[in-house]
């Protein structure tokens, strides 16, 4: 579990975050929604540390991560897996050098054990015969299920995705959103996504964040946010007309 | 005072690459792949640099030299003591600042803006250390070797030209570059080199470190560190004259 109490975060006098408070909960796909540049990005950034908050306290488990030490902070960070908004893998290593890297670097495995859990995250993601490939000869699908199998190959407890579908098409968007969710749940583990894509919502928001203008608009699930009278939320959810005419068949029934 | 705190955040940007490192094996690899990047990949065009500069220099104090009462075995000693003091170290480092100092900004540049760092940083891994510290180490090391390699085919280049023109005599040449050599020329050149090495490697990797926003900026970041790196390796080329003379 991951809590943040009252965040704020401001660049060069500009708020960006202003007394921002969520508990986002284990086994669960924690969504943070809203539009671009509303804060979501800084907030999955200061929540992991690569930002420094202002204000505020960032609760790992109970353990103050704005309170650590860059020594603690290296050890709890070994129990995070991020994926970023491009993939971030390394250009000059191979799909399988970069899921092993993290193994390399702080696993006490042997090279067999090493091999074995890297075979096991990339066809838990479903890559099979690109381990040798670089990134720029993979799709940006592949890419993106390449960094979610180099962010679990550790076993994390917590998984941070930042907008994981940005750039994907409609049906590969869909399969990144049931991995993150089975990852989620088989390994029992927090997850927190970055997402405007309202399909992603409803597929897969157990617990959702709403934030405007760096300020909490809105919290709670999928199933809610239609009823939602909350303004803010509605113009979001509602701009596509998919969703509008959704609204009102609900409102005829 | 934006350059005071530049040099501030160079300074803490060296505390954090010479920190411990995670896993040493993993940065023992990667001094290798350096090694092989910044300067071994350097050699071909360190000898075609320098066989040409060692004939043109040849020209040049042949050229000045045109006295009867001097003997002509200086234009040996002339292309010899330039390529030893200041062509194969000063000059080199400038091209290498070029070559090599870009290299490396562009390439953490790159990773800097495609969040590559940021990745590594989540990982816990110390991202200065692990990318920065193998290129200084990698490129001190080899600076050195680049300096002989130069200054032997400098002379090679000297050789193949002057008889070739007429300007020199091989045997005079050769005369030449072996009379009145003072070995402390070379142990000069290569304190110098060793700090160039550390000069390029350190400065350029500053500005890819710190590069932000995208493309653009990296190409931005690549000529203001080869433009620093320049200015650096003449500030401390006066500097260890001044004080190994």
């Amino acid at each position: 579990m991951i809590e943040v109490k009252h965040i704020y975060k401001s660049f060069e006098n500009k708020d960006v975050l202003k007394n921002i408070s969520k508990v986002f909960n284990e086994g669960e796909t924690n969504l943070i929604i809203g539009r671009s540049g509303s804060g979501k990005t800084v907030l999955l950034k200061s929540i992991v540390g690569l930002h420094e908050v202002d204000r505020g306290q960032i609760l790992y488990d109970g353990r103050d991560f704005t309170q650590m030490n860059q020594k603690l902070r290296k050890k709890l960070r070994q129990e995070m897996g991020m994926v970023f908004q491009g993939g971030a893998l390394f250009d000059s290593l191979t799909v399988e050098e970069n899921v092993r890297f993290p193994l390399d670097m702080f696993s006490e495995l042997s090279s067999a054990g090493k091999q074995k859990q890297v075979d096991f995250c990339l066809e838990r993601v479903n890559i099979r015969d690109a381990n040798k490939l670089y990134p720029s000869e993979i799709s940006g699908g592949m890419q993106k299920r390449v960094a979610i199998a180099r962010a679990i190959v550790l076993n994390p407890k917590y998984l941070f995705c930042d907008e994981p579908n940005s750039g994907l098409d409609p049906e590969t968007s869909m399969v990144i959103d049931q991995l993150v969710r089975s990852i989620t749940i088989d390994l029992k583990i927090t997850t927190i996504i970055n997402t405007h894509d309202m399909n992603s919502v409803m597929e897969i928001g157990d617990n959702i964040l709403f934030i405007s203008e760096g300020e909490m608009c809105w919290e709670g699930n999928r199933k809610e946010i239609l009823h939602s009278t909350n303004q803010k939320l509605q113009e979001f959810v509602f701009a596509n007309k998919q969703y509008q005419r959704i609204r009102d068949d609900k409102i005829r029934e | 005072m934006k350059s005071l705190e530049q040099v501030g955040k160079y300074f803490e940007l060296l505390v954090r690459v010479f920190s411990r490192p995670e896993r040493h094996s993993l940065y023992v690899r990667q001094i290798y792949n350096e090694i092989d990047n910044l300067g071994v990949k350097s050699v071909g065009i360190v000898t075609v640099i320098s066989i040409f500069m060692g004939g043109i220099m040849t020209l040049q104090v042949a050229y000045n030299l045109k006295n009867p009462l001097l003997p002509i075995y200086l234009i040996g000693l002339g292309t010899r003591d330039t390529l030893i003091l200041e062509f194969s170290s000063t000059i080199l480092a400038l091209i290498m600042a070029g070559k090599i100092g870009s290299n490396i900004t562009s390439e953490i540049g790159s990773m800097k803006v495609t969040e590559q760092i940021d990745s590594l940083e989540i990982m816990g891994v110390n991202s200065a250390g692990y990318l920065i510290l193998p290129k200084i180490i990698a490129v001190v090391l080899m600076f050195p070797l680049l300096y002989i390699i130069s200054v032997f085919f400098g002379l090679i280049g000297g050789l193949i030209v002057g008889p070739a023109v007429g300007a020199v005599t091989a045997t005079d040449y050769l005369n030449g570059i072996q009379y009145l050599f003072n070995s402390y020329y070379v142990t000069y050149s290569l304190i110098k080199c060793l700090v160039f090495g550390f000069l390029i490697s350190s400065i350029s990797a500053f500005f890819g470190y710190t590069v932000e926003g995208g493309a653009f900026d990296v190409g931005t970041a690549s000529t203001r560190a080869v433009v620093n790196t320049n200015i650096m390796i003449l500030v401390w080329d006066l500097i260890l004259t001044q004080l190994l003379f």
